[in-house]
């Protein structure tokens, strides 16, 4: 099966109904999405497909086929880091990490479509990505930090 | 599906339209399709037969499966329902905003997926063949009583701009994408489903429009 993954076409020789975050973590190596519940509990896995936040463990590579899929490495890169990427650093959002390319996805998707979103929208968007470490009062600090970034740029 | 889609259509999936991206993707491997019959009466049905057909199609809208999703102006879902034990809004701070597909803040299908699958895995979020979504506001069931969610249900102004038939349509419809109505009826993952079949509810519904929609007292 073909799928569209951060730019590029690639094969994967899965079942159908194989979980796309199976398909990006076993088979095409993208480690940056993480398994966390696999039941669209957690948001470890959150990805985008076609600009939208997806809970990668809970879609397969079927519902797929065709869209553009974007994880975390696909976002932005360390020489040129996404805003939302830049602004997790200088705030230092992360604790532990597990949940926080999760985060980061769930928060570029919310920019994407609000550029300039409410402490309330932010914490509607981010509520179900959970973070055991508690970092919430940091994300919250970070999207505002991206918002300001992408609206200056 | 616009139908279906009602207000949210505009502000929701407007939206998305204009943006260029998408929320529906391809619904997997359709199954087995729900053959459905409608059986037209013979001859007059009575008024009594109507009010018996109504207080059935009220169980199944006031039943926890579908009054969840049929929530106010402040566009929570509800968790309610012996799955659930106490009644409480929808965890995770959800709030489907006035789009009703969460659009505002998260979208409903980044967790319920839109597939025609059957929903095997308990406590996973549940998808159908439809976009995810709340019912239209003007659709408040939750917490409504009979004569309330009748009134609505026979009011073209609130239920979609349907007559009879087009309730009966909409069934139809429903099972033929297998879209939430059908979902209510076999939720999967250890849910509790609405009473009764999708059968028995066509049936009732075909009965209680060809009944010219008998509300119990007092709303007439
Ligand atoms: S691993 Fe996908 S939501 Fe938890
Ligand atoms: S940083 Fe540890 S779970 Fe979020």
């Amino acid at each position: 099966m073909q799928l569209i993954v951060n730019g590029e076409t690639v094969d994967a020789d899965v079942e159908e109904d194989m979980p796309l975050l199976w398909v990006l973590r076993d088979e095409l190596n993208v480690k940056g999405p993480k398994y966390g519940c696999g039941i669209a509990q957690c948001g470890a896995c959150t990805v985008h497909v076609d600009g939208m936040p997806v809970r990668s463990c809970s879609i397969t590579a079927k519902q797929v086929e065709g869209a553009e899929v974007t994880t975390i490495e696909g976002l932005g890169t360390p020489d040129a880091l996404h805003a939302v990427q830049e602004a997790w650093i200088d705030h230092q959002v992360a604790q532990c990490g597990y949940c926080q390319s999760g985060q980061i996805m769930s928060a570029a998707a919310l920019l994407a479509i609000y550029p300039e979103p409410s402490d309330e929208q932010i914490d509607r968007a981010l509520s179900a990505n959970l973070c055991r470490c508690g970092t919430y009062p940091r994300i919250r600090e970070a999207v505002k930090s991206a918002a300001a970034k992408l609206q200056g740029a | 599906m616009k139908k279906t889609l009602g207000l949210a259509s505009a502000l929701g999936l407007g939206v998305i339209a204009a943006m260029g991206v998408a929320l529906s993707h391809g619904s997997g491997d359709d199954d087995a399709a729900i053959d459905l019959v409608v059986n037209q009466p013979e001859g007059d049905v009575s008024r009594e037969e109507g009010l018996a057909a109504w207080d059935r199609i009220f169980a199944v809208a006031s039943h926890p499966r579908c009054a969840n999703c049929h929530t106010d102006e402040n566009n929570v879902p509800m968790w309610s329902g012996p799955s659930y034990g106490k009644t409480r809004p929808h965890g995770m701070n959800i709030n489907a905003g006035m789009s009703r597909i969460g659009i505002e803040s998260m979208p409903c299908t980044t967790c319920h997926t839109q597939s025609t699958k059957p929903n095997t895995i308990p406590h996973a979020p549940p998808h159908t063949g439809h976009v995810w979504m709340l019912a239209p506001v003007e659709f408040v069931w939750f917490g409504k009583d009979t004569q309330t969610i009748c009134a609505q249900m026979r009011d073209p102004e609130r239920n979609g701009g349907r007559d009879g038939a087009g309730l009966v349509e909409h069934i139809l419809h429903d099972a033929e994408i297998k879209a939430f109505i059908t979902w209510g009826f076999n939720p999967g993952g250890g849910r509790e489903p609405a009473p009764g079949t999708m059968q028995d509810h066509l049936n009732d519904m075909v009965t209680w429009t060809a009944a010219g929609m008998p509300c119990p007292d007092p709303a007439g």
